[in-house]
């Protein structure tokens, strides 16, 4: 029989185990197992952010601007760091920072959903199909890139649902922060430092016969996961999850409210080594009122973001840092006949996403829509495609087989998909 | 697996997408919901709020009193029939023989039997899915009769939570949520399951109910198989994987790599499901009304969207492995393929069941994984198997004489500490597998301490709109999500499990110090211990907690870190 993945874990968890069980190791400890983690290639573990914009961007108001085109609105497109490279005028600082990303303008995807298209984009797969759960984006990234001695959780949720780790199972769950300026749920104790101290002590005693008279590897597992657990609490790394520990002048720049505070939440979890983390914005799914809210949402989009890759750069993390804004699917080139003030309805044939740092060659556009931005006209992307990409670009071997239940090999990436790093990096 | 599939859909899709009306229909829908969706949401939010506020509130004022009349209610509810058939002891007998035999050609040692109080926690987790209240533990614990454990298995079976446990294991297979089937109601199927689980409904029947089921789900809930799985390639993956035991899916697209399994058996299987029409749920968040949706069977093939994948092929209904059945085109497929898949002469049904049922007890299959009885995966004792399935058909499916079979055994029996000669062994039953508890075991046993986390809701609440949710659910979900692809043997909980654990309200709630009284502190430890471990503790665990309660600024500290370290010990998230 194949070892199933848990045993697997198990064995590579071993080795850390017999350690005082509150051993706390800080910062450089995390670093150190990041940088441990990546040392067969040499090369610096990296992280991935990303901005999910809920309910489909509009791409023809946002990232593929059509001004002369039926369908057109009111935007008008700007000129931007990369020559030649045009984007919405709501997207000002944005635009300073095309120089380091790439657009893709040729997304063309099979959901027009919202709950299947974001399972598929987030997967890569169907919902349901082969009768699995798939392992979104995140979980992926927690399973290749995380540590599993790390401190801090491999996957961090802010703001949103999001899908799960399917498969690959509990272990790879995000971590969920519902409301960043708020935090995350049940870090604290809900007692003093000093007796929260005394219980773990109590507790590690009251384990020692059990552990001795049952040594089931599940049990060395709950007794691993909760001294991560605990560990974390105790963490200076912890206190990324504390936004208001931000100084205000580079807490201002990233914009106020939940979104704003989870971008840089986001920020502060990438800089303790967090591997994947992703921020929620709701309220793209503009059948109605399109322009006044596409264009409140572009603002908040601009300016979260633009802080973001700033800072990150300003870090030395841009590099490292793959920053993804996306959808579920965009919307459609004409714009509908509801109400006084019309809006755009779903459309995943043709859309755009846009992608930052992570080591890309910026400036750059993949793949092209008519001048209507209705049809691919160059270069289409599927998700499976793109997921691939996203991959490539931060260290992961897209053609992994994962091991779902009966041993049966499922690949990260289904096969038939396609790679476009070579022209992105 | 299925490249060729998706290639072919995403073309299709994106062709399609010019002028179809799917889209349309979802602009629709979306934009009703939008107009509607702000005013509710705000109005939503205050009413859930305050209901939240004073649920708990009423959670821990009358909690010991809701409790006992919900149990009262519930037992009243639910008709519980016990298995008539007297010959289990003989049965486990034969069990044992049988693995006695394979552990001496093996030259492994075997564990002792565990101690009343092993056997206690043990069985009540696995036939009720939740540990047991501490007056009905010290009664068991100071029972000095010789059949205590007989009789303790007969109380359990007969308990209504062990219908309930069963519907939770058999609501997830039966019933996994997805976006097709979301506002689905999933409670009136769970509460029919469990009755047919209590009233012991023979296996056989049972499943020819869900099979054929037809009409609408508030006159026959067992319809909500075809609600719940909108495809006929959900319905045949799921006939094949829970009550045939083989995951036949990979044939969907393409012969089996592993079995002679090939595409036309699976479509064959599935033709039989080809005339369903599962009626289509209203969007519950605008309010629509989905108690009385209903399932038919036309007279000719299902014109219901969506319900064909892209993959199929149209054949003729063939049983697997089997005869194509002569049907006229206008009777309807299903009573055909409940005799044939129900019937005892069908290889897979009853192994299927006794292989998940022993699963579920042991934590492993005789054939393991158990949805994988393929001939290269062989059983761990053919001949046990064989006889044990033999037996279980002869009861005329009778599942409680199938458990009971099991938990008599000296195998089920034995304790889970295992020697330094038999530790690798977990398929032989040289000693018992640990298993972890599922997530409703998890939040069923720390309602019964804690008082905190409210059992499971009973009361149907007619006019809700979503129908799976409650704490429980949701609690579920959080601490066990995938958890159908896992085992119970293996630990798969992360790092927001552990943190809700140790720092929410569950274990740190200082109400819950009261049930354990004023006494002395030795009185308190017993109590304490037999409310969350079922045993009493050790000499050397008394010295460590007196030791710890005179460190302890408070007696009400010192007990509150016990009871904390207690709930988030391995031993109590474990079935030892």
């Amino acid at each position: 029989m194949n070892l199933d993945q848990a045993t697997r874990r198990r064995f590579l968890q071993a080795s850390s185990l017999g350690v005082g069980s509150v051993a706390l190791s800080g910062w450089m400890g995390v670093l150190a197992n990041r940088a441990q983690a990546a040392a067969p290639n040499g090369k610096k573990p990296k992280s991935c952010i990303l901005i999910w914009s809920e309910g489909g961007v509009s791409h023809k108001d946002t990232l593929d601007l059509k001004p002369d085109s039926k369908g057109a609105g009111d935007f008008k497109p700007i000129k931007t760091s990369a020559s030649g490279i045009e984007i919405s005028e709501h997207l000002p600082k944005l635009a300073t920072h095309m120089h380091e990303g790439v657009i893709v303008r040729s997304m063309s995807t099979p959901e027009g959903a919202h709950a299947r298209a974001r399972y598929h984009l987030h997967t890569g797969y169907r919902e349901g199909q082969g009768g699995l759960t798939y392992p979104s984006l995140g979980a992926i990234a927690a399973s290749e890139l995380g540590s599993e001695k790390a401190a801090m959780p491999n996957f961090v949720s802010i703001g949103g649902r999001s899908f799960g780790s399917g498969f690959l199972g509990p272990k790879y769950q995000p971590i969920l922060v519902q409301d960043a300026t708020k935090g995350v749920e049940d870090l604290k104790a809900q007692v003093s430092d000093k007796q929260f101290s005394n219980r773990t002590g109590l507790l590690e005693e009251m384990e020692k016969a059990f552990y001795h008279d049952y040594q089931t590897g599940a049990a060395v597992d709950h007794k691993t996961n909760y001294d991560r657990a605990v560990k974390l609490m105790h963490s200076k790394e912890a206190k990324a999850f504390d936004v208001s520990a931000e100084p205000a002048a580079s807490k201002t720049k990233y914009g106020s409210g939940k979104f704003a505070d989870g971008v840089l939440m986001a920020r502060r979890l990438v800089e303790v080594g967090v591997p994947f983390v992703e921020v929620t914005l709701g309220g793209w799914d503009t059948h109605l009122d399109n322009f006044e809210k596409v264009k409140t949402l572009s603002t908040q989009i601009d300016n979260s973001v633009s802080a973001l890759l700033t800072d990150l750069k300003e870090r030395g993390l841009l590099e490292t840092t793959l920053v993804i804004w996306m959808g579920e699917f965009g919307r459609t080139p004409n714009i509908n006949t509801k109400g006084t003030k019309p809006g755009r309805d779903h459309y995943p044939k043709a859309w755009s996403l846009a992608m930052f740092g992570g080591g890309l060659k910026g400036g750059r556009v993949v793949g092209k829509t008519d001048a209507e931005g209705a049809t691919v006209t160059d270069h289409p992307v599927k998700t499976g495609d793109f997921l691939a990409t996203v991959c490539e670009v931060l260290g992961i071997d897209h053609t992994k087989e994962n091991e779902a239940v009966s041993g049966r090999p499922i690949k990260i990436v289904d096969k038939g998909n396609v790679p476009f790093t070579k022209d992105v990096m | 697996m299925k490249t060729l599939r998706v290639f072919t859909l995403a073309v299709f899709s994106a062709l399609a997408m010019i002028g179809s009306s799917l889209p349309a229909a979802d602009v629709k829908a979306d934009l009703k919901a939008q107009r509607i969706k702000a005013k509710e949401e705000a109005a939503k939010k205050a009413a859930d709020e305050a209901k939240k506020v004073e649920e708990a509130k009423k959670v821990n004022d009358a909690k010991a009193a809701e409790l006992a009349k919900k149990a009262a209610a519930d037992a009243k509810k639910t008709v519980s029939r016990p298995s008539a058939l007297q010959d289990a002891p003989a049965v486990a007998k034969m069990i044992d023989s049988q693995i006695d035999a394979r552990l001496k050609k093996d030259n492994l040692p075997v564990s002792p039997i565990g101690t009343d109080a092993d056997f206690l926690r043990r069985v009540y987790l696995d036939i009720t899915g939740v540990i047991p209240q501490y007056e009905k533990a010290k009664a068991f614990l100071d029972d000095k009769s010789t059949n205590k454990r007989e009789k303790l298995i007969d109380e359990l079976l007969s308990d209504s939570h062990y219908g309930r446990k069963q519907a939770d294991i058999w609501g997830a297979k039966l019933f996994t949520v997805d976006s097709d089937n979301r506002f689905v109601q999933k409670e009136p199927f769970t509460d029919w399951l469990k009755d047919q689980f209590n009233q012991n409904t023979p296996w056989n029947e049972f499943v020819s109910a869900i099979v054929t089921a037809t009409g609408p789900v508030d006159e026959n809930p067992a319809v909500t198989y075809f609600l719940s799985n909108r495809s006929i390639d959900k319905l045949t993956d799921t006939t094949g994987q829970h009550f045939l035991g083989v995951r036949i899916n990979c044939a969907q697209c393409h012969n089996h790599p592993f079995t002679s399994t090939k595409q036309t058996e699976y479509w064959g299987l599935a033709a039989f499901y080809s005339k369903v029409v599962p009626q289509r749920p209203k969007n519950a968040v605008m309010g629509g009304d989905n108690t009385k949706l209903t399932v038919t069977e036309g007279a000719s093939k299902s014109r219901t969207k969506e319900f064909f994948p892209e993959s199929a092929k149209t054949v003729a209904p063939k049983f697997f492995g089997g005869d194509e059945p002569k049907l006229s085109g206008a009777e309807p497929y299903r009573p055909a393929l409940a005799k044939w898949l129900t019937s005892a002469e069908n290889p897979y049904f009853a192994k299927a069941m006794v292989n998940r049922t022993w699963a579920q007890l042991f934590g492993n299959g005789i054939v393991d994984p158990v949805d994988d009885m393929i001939d290269k995966n062989k059983p761990s004792h053919p001949e046990l198997f064989e006889e044990l399935t033999a037996k279980f058909t002869a009861s005329g499916f009778d599942v409680k004489y199938l458990i009971k079979c099991i938990t008599l055994t000296q195998a089920y029996q034995r304790t889970s500490k295992h020697s330094p000669s038999n530790k690798g062994d977990a398929q032989l039953y040289s000693h018992m597998n640990v298993k972890m508890m599922s997530g409703e075991e998890l939040f069923d046993s720390l309602a019964v301490i804690t008082g905190l986390v409210s059992p499971a809701p009973e009361v149907k609440r007619p006019g809700m709109k979503y129908g799976n949710g409650g704490p429980r659910a949701s609690f579920v979900t959080f601490f066990l999500a995938g958890a159908d692809e896992v085992k119970s043997t293996t630990y798969e909980a992360g790092i927001p499990q552990a943190l809700k654990l140790m720092n929410s309200k569950i274990a740190g709630n200082p109400a819950a110090l009261k049930q354990f009284g004023t006494g002395k502190p030795a009185d308190i430890f017993e109590k304490m211990y037999i409310t969350t471990l079922a045993r009493r503790p050790t000499s050397a665990e008394i010295q460590k907690l007196s030791t710890h309660l005179a460190k302890a600024s408070s007696p009400t500290e010192g007990y509150s870190d016990i009871l904390w370290a207690l709930l988030n010990s391995s031993e109590f998230s474990m079935v030892r």
